[in-house]
């Protein structure tokens, strides 16, 4: 019962601060639709300059698909390579795609023109991306031809892409953008609590009331857990209806992941709030926490990537507890999967939990006694 | 029974001795007025009696309670009022009351008698306002209601009279005289000599020990002093 008047003087002093209401539910819906239609991989509207030294009936093919595709902005054909080298230069296109001519180069006459494609690489991951479609686009009008003629490929891969057959990234970063949502907020609330008690004087009062040391830990927490709760709610409820997310899975099974997750965070947001002297160092504190956990998460970037690129920091993204909320959140999306298959995932969940919870129990222990 | 009674009380800091074996009671139904310059030990005293801060050697026992072991027992015993006053500025005071009311354990009908005591009090202009935007006179009335929101035995006001105008500051004693005549125990730090004469006792400290303890009126005749302020003056240089 004492429980719960702390429980709403926390909600109370919450719903009093205007700038942090706006901060707790206005700002994370704005956040969400930035974020889903910014942090995307995929790359639309490139701009090409075409040279069709060639000018035969494949080359017109494929030109014309590229007038067609919307993965493409074509911005001139031209029979001059150094016109087309020059809008390159000046980054009026970001790629070239030349169609030599055979006969020209003196070399034998081939069935098909010698294909070469330029790419900037100054933006290496659109580039990467873009190289992927002009392969596609090529390989698919070859197969044509090659089909025309009467003749069949040696040898065919057609991709069969699963869980997210439109390659949305949207489908990749929606999931993502809820474990933000469900991050941000509640260890922002946390790691403010203790802090702005003593900022306040009311910390001692506090102590020296009848409430247990234990009530007054879970009276912090337990605000941030409902409001974590309610933004997670929010941010699939946009996902889903906004962005048009499929739910392959049952949603409830995010409740017990998400449960996990908040223990862990609010745990650690706790302990930023017992060593921290002021609001802004929790602040600052929470920010510097709070892009490592994106960073090493596998928010932005496959885990895969960072395995590959530095290993070292593997260590890091294991015992980072963002890392399994974002994996179940996209197995319940996108795969349907249930805790049969993510069980690894939730249990590395409570084991972090049960560790940030017993150290940042240890360390408010000390905090109220020193 | 003494209210309180503190025993070669020690508290050490690294190699800084902040409060060195200092002894005292305090009598129950007694208003006894802590003085001391900043730093001299005497928030670390009642922080230490208090149960806030470890001791590093002594004993202490409010209304024959062994603080260290009989925290919880203590705490239903006592009452305190932090220097800040210890108040949330986003709550109105009614809910101020409330909330400490409710995490003091006390029944329902109870919170709701001792909120409607305080809005009575106030009226009902000043009970909607949250309190940060109250008068300074009107936090302290409301952090004193607060204090005693659970009937303690024991009082600590912690520079109770601290940024308030004159006329709050007699009002406030005249409280203070009321509760004692009810038989409450209240012990006084501040920082105002000239308030200290109201006090029954006064106690002031000078470099974590106890430089001067004894009856105000009793201390002025003894030593020739004006004033309590040069009664404290004296104790302190005597000490430099």
């Amino acid at each position: 019962m004492r429980l719960l008047y702390l429980v709403k003087k926390e909600m109370l002093e919450v719903v009093r601060q205007r700038e942090l209401l706006v901060l707790l539910f206005v700002a994370p819906l704005i956040q969400i639709v930035i974020l889903g239609y910014v942090i995307t991989t995929d790359v639309r509207n490139i701009p090409v300059a075409v040279v069709d030294l060639e000018q035969g009936r494949v080359s017109r093919a494929v030109t014309e698909r590229l007038v067609r595709s919307p993965l493409f902005r074509v911005r001139s054909v031209t029979f001059r390579e150094e016109d087309a080298g020059e809008r390159f230069r000046r980054g009026e296109v970001s790629a070239i795609i030349v169609f030599r001519d055979p006969a020209a180069k003196g070399r034998v006459p081939l069935t098909l023109p010698e294909v070469q494609v330029h790419l900037d690489g100054v933006d290496a991951n659109s580039s990467q991306i873009a190289a992927g479609y002009f392969n596609g686009l090529i390989r698919d009008v070859l197969a044509r031809e090659v089909k025309r003629a009467g003749a069949k490929m040696p040898l065919e891969a057609r991709p069969l892409i699963r869980y997210n057959p439109r390659l949305r990234s949207i489908n990749f970063m929606g999931p993502g953008i809820v474990a933000l949502l469900l991050t941000i907020l509640s260890m922002f609330i946390t790691s403010f609590s203790f802090v702005r008690e003593r900022e306040q004087q009311t910390m001692d009062t506090l102590l020296l009331s009848r409430l247990r040391p234990l009530e007054i830990y879970a009276g912090k927490a337990l605000p941030a857990v409902v409001v974590g709760l309610v933004d997670m709610i929010l941010g699939v409820a946009v996902v889903i209806f906004w962005f048009g997310i499929p739910v392959r899975g049952n949603l409830l099974h995010l409740f017990p992941a998400a449960l996990l997750y908040l223990a862990a965070i609010l745990s650690y947001a706790l302990i930023i709030s017992t060593v921290v002297s002021n609001q802004q160092q929790a602040l600052f504190f929470t920010w510097f926490s709070l892009v490592l956990f994106l960073l090493l998460g596998g928010f932005f970037t496959p885990l895969e990537s960072i395995h590959a690129r530095a290993p070292g920091l593997m260590v890091l993204t294991d015992i980072n507890p963002f890392r399994y909320l974002i994996k179940i959140i996209r197995e319940i999306f996108l795969k349907g999967n249930g805790p049969a298959f993510f069980w690894r995932d939730l249990a590395a969940l409570a084991a972090i939990a049960l560790t940030l919870t017993s150290l940042s129990l240890l360390n408010f222990k000390r905090f109220i006694s020193r | 029974m003494k209210a309180v009674e503190v025993r070669d009380l020690t508290k050490r800091f690294g190699r800084f001795t902040a409060v060195d074996r200092v002894s005292f009671s305090v009598e129950r139904g007694e208003i006894l007025g802590f003085l001391g310059p900043n730093g001299a030990g005497k928030t670390t005293t009642i922080k230490m009696i208090l149960g806030l801060l470890e001791p590093s050697g002594g004993r202490i026992s409010i209304l024959g309670l062994d603080v260290r072991r009989k925290r919880s027992d203590v705490k239903k015993k006592t009452g305190y009022m932090s220097q800040q006053f210890s108040l949330y500025p986003l709550l109105t005071a009614p809910e101020n009351v409330e909330f400490f009311a409710g995490i003091s354990g006390l029944r329902r009908s109870e919170i709701r008698a001792r909120r409607a005591e305080l809005e009575a009090e106030l009226g009902c202009g000043l009970s909607r306002l949250l309190v940060r935007d109250l008068p300074p006179g009107i936090r302290q009335k409301t952090a004193l209601f607060v204090s005693l929101v659970a009937d303690p035995e024991l009082i600590f006001l912690d520079e109770p009279t601290s940024g308030v105008d004159p006329l709050a500051r007699r009002a406030f004693w005249s409280t203070i005289y009321g509760l004692r005549e009810r038989g409450k125990t209240i012990l006084v730090t501040t920082h105002n000599l000239d308030e200290a004469e109201y006090a029954d006792r006064i106690l002031v400290i000078h470099r974590g020990t106890i430089v001067l303890d004894g009856r105000p009126r009793a201390l002025l005749e003894e030593r020739g002093a004006a004033s309590v302020e040069q009664l404290f003056r004296e104790a302190i240089r005597g000490e430099t």
